[in-house]
């Protein structure tokens, strides 16, 4: 089915309500990753206000889908939405990169409410998704026919075991990094179907565009021969994404870990971010990008 | 027999695994929780895993890093995972794993290795700088149990404990049973072996086995040497090193490994801060080890790294002579 009309403006005007909040992070700290997290921003908005199953109040909720956050280094576009939806008060927004504050230079599972990973060390963050699907397959014994795990143990039954989704969000960058291939491998194995991995594909990492750099092209192909689903979207088209979403949902039981590649532009939005692919800004440049932010989007 | 303190009882050379395996089932058995994280090298209890539990082994083929840190991720939705390999290849392939995805956030993984100078695998497998290398993380228990029973009793206390363990297990002669079965291990606590007057030798692992043949021979020399087993070489048990030094004026480390960053340092930092006195360090200088064998006659890397029971009662006499 796809995404009514009314959805889409929410979602629309929820983006502009998180670039505003990122635009304060940017404000204090006057640094921060802002060309990968723009161009995550529109894959963030629909996960976190329309797709994942949360709990803001309760954030270590056991049915909450969990979201691993690979490119640590962009936390500020889940940095953005999580006072909207209560999990850190707003005034954390002003406390970016500063001591002892909730929001650290890179997502930090034990200073944020609302993050399940702490990363920042680039290509892991899809062992750790795969870890998390993996303890949910054995908890729930849901597994789909001809999995390698046989049986889950009895006394598990008697416990709370809720089923759960793993979201996984990695750059294009650190899928230059051997271990993403090794957690694919072991994902096709034991039949992940609970893991989708989002691959915000901006075609920039920090020193240059990633065809120079370290080619992944035929980037899909490696997907799927790896056995996993794969599906190429518009990183940047709401639609695009809430529809992809829901019909990787659907898919739950085909015994298929679920890639989604969603091309992306980095620094999305932002001229002067997109015309230099910015990786990291600081001082200048954050403020030019920022001042041209609110004149497109309009001030709060 | 009376000069050894209550709980000591030197038997015959053991295999520590050969105790350790009955203990991982029982407590297998209890935690429903506790997973094997392979690496294609093996697990402790592997067998009745296999038997019992076959959901509990999952295995990630060669690939040290991504069962690290999907370790991480099974830890933090409650399980237990151990993984297990050689040193080079648990922690040393995937020590950026586990600092950020294990220990950063303090997950509860079990991490078994295999590591020290002895051993046929060669400058590659024998490891001998791990201790260096693993004592700087922070959050990161490390034991290095010395017998059979220490090795069973560290081997519980590690899995009831909620957080990162590093155990290192050693290849290369069996240690002599040191401990009677009531012995009350402690994480975190040295055992005193034996009381001295004239120094005090602190050792870990393979090497309390050689401190207490090497105690033997300065006994007949007529010195009164004390022996220190420190199992838990994270956090070192500061108070047990300090009253060594105050007691007896000498302190000599023994380890099966490079002193560089190792047990050595830390009783050396100890110390300095505490309770200076001479110091001597015995172990393996800044050098990798080989392939060796050890014989019934002769065991021939102790020999080329000097870490016979000659040789640490040679370091103990230094020591000694260092405190005129």
């Amino acid at each position: 089915m796809a995404a009514d009309e009314k959805l889409i403006q929410t979602l629309k005007e929820k983006y502009v309500t998180a670039l505003h909040n990122m635009f304060e992070l940017l404000d204090g700290s006057l640094s921060g990753h802002t060309g990968g997290s723009m161009s995550m921003l529109d894959i963030i908005i629909v996960l976190y206000f329309h797709h994942l199953k949360l709990h803001p109040t309760d954030y270590d909720w056991p049915e909450r889908d969990r979201v691993v956050l690979s490119k640590a280094h962009c936390c500020e576009a889940i940095y953005s939405v999580l006072p909207e939806l209560g999990y850190v008060p707003r005034e954390a927004l002003k406390g970016y990169n500063a001591y002892r504050e909730p929001f650290q230079g890179h997502a930090d599972r034990w200073a944020t409410p609302g993050i399940d990973y702490s990363g920042g060390s680039l290509g892991q963050g899809l062992s750790f998704a795969v870890g998390m699907a993996m303890a949910e397959k054995i908890k729930t014994g849901v597994n789909p026919p001809e999995s390698k795990i046989p049986q889950f143990l009895p006394r598990f039954k008697t416990k709370y075991n809720p089923a759960y989704r793993c979201f996984c969000i990695l750059g294009d960058g650190e899928c230059n990094e051997g271990q993403v291939w090794e957690a694919a491998m072991f994902a096709n194995k034991y039949k992940l179907d609970n893991l989708i991995a989002i691959i915000d594909y901006n075609k920039f990492s920090l020193d240059g565009p990633s065809d120079d750099i370290m080619p992944l092209s035929p980037f899909d192909e490696k997907w799927r021969s790896f056995g996993w689903w794969v599906k190429e979207i518009d990183g940047h088209n709401m639609r695009e994404i809430v529809d992809t979403l829901e019909l990787a949902n659907n898919l739950y039981g085909d015994g298929k870990p679920k890639c989604i590649i969603a091309h992306t532009i980095k620094g999305h939005g932002i001229p002067s971010w997109e015309e230099t692919h910015v990786h990291l800004a600081r001082g200048e440049g954050v403020k030019v990008g920022v001042s041209e932010g609110r004149e497109i989007y309009g001030k709060v | 027999m009376a000069k050894y303190n209550k709980y000591v009882q030197i038997g015959e050379p053991e295999m520590p695994m050969m105790y350790v395996e009955p203990a991982m089932i029982q407590l297998a058995e209890k935690h429903e929780n506790i997973m094997l994280v392979l690496e294609d090298m093996g697990g402790t209890g592997l067998k009745w895993f296999t038997e019992n539990a076959p959901n509990r082994v999952i295995e990630c083929g060669v690939a040290e890093a991504n069962a690290a840190v999907i370790a991480g991720g099974l830890a933090a939705e409650g399980f237990i995972p151990f993984i297990s390999s050689f040193d080079f290849a648990v922690v040393g392939r995937a020590y950026n794993q586990i600092r950020q995805s294990i220990l950063v956030d303090r997950f509860n993984v079990k991490i078994m290795g295999r590591g020290g100078a002895w051993g046929d695998g060669g400058v590659s497998h024998n490891s001998v700088e791990t201790l260096g290398y693993t004592r700087c993380l922070p959050n990161l228990v490390i034991i290095s149990p010395a017998d059979s029973v220490e090795a069973k009793k560290a081997f519980i206390a590690m899995t009831e404990y909620v957080g990162p363990v590093f155990f290192r297990q050693e290849a290369g002669p069996l240690p002599p049973r040191i401990y009677t079965e009531d012995y009350p291990f402690q994480l975190g606590r040295a055992y005193s072996i034996k009381d001295g007057k004239d120094a005090t030798i602190i050792a870990t692992g393979l090497m309390v086995g050689i401190a207490i043949k090497a105690e033997e021979i300065l006994e007949k020399e007529g010195l009164d040497v004390g022996i220190l087993d420190m199992c838990t070489i994270k956090p070192l048990d500061e108070e047990a090193i300090i009253k060594a030094s105050v007691e007896t004026g000498a302190i000599v480390t023994a380890e099966n490994g490079i002193t560089i960053g190792g047990l050595s340092e830390g009783v050396a930092a100890v110390l300095c801060e505490n309770a200076p006195c001479p110091m001597v360090q015995f172990g393996i200088q800044d050098e990798f080890s080989q392939s060796a064998r050890t014989l019934p006659d002769r065991d021939e890397l102790a020999e080329h790294f000097a870490l016979t029971p000659e040789d640490l009662a040679v370091s103990v006499k230094e020591a000694i002579a260092k405190k005129k």
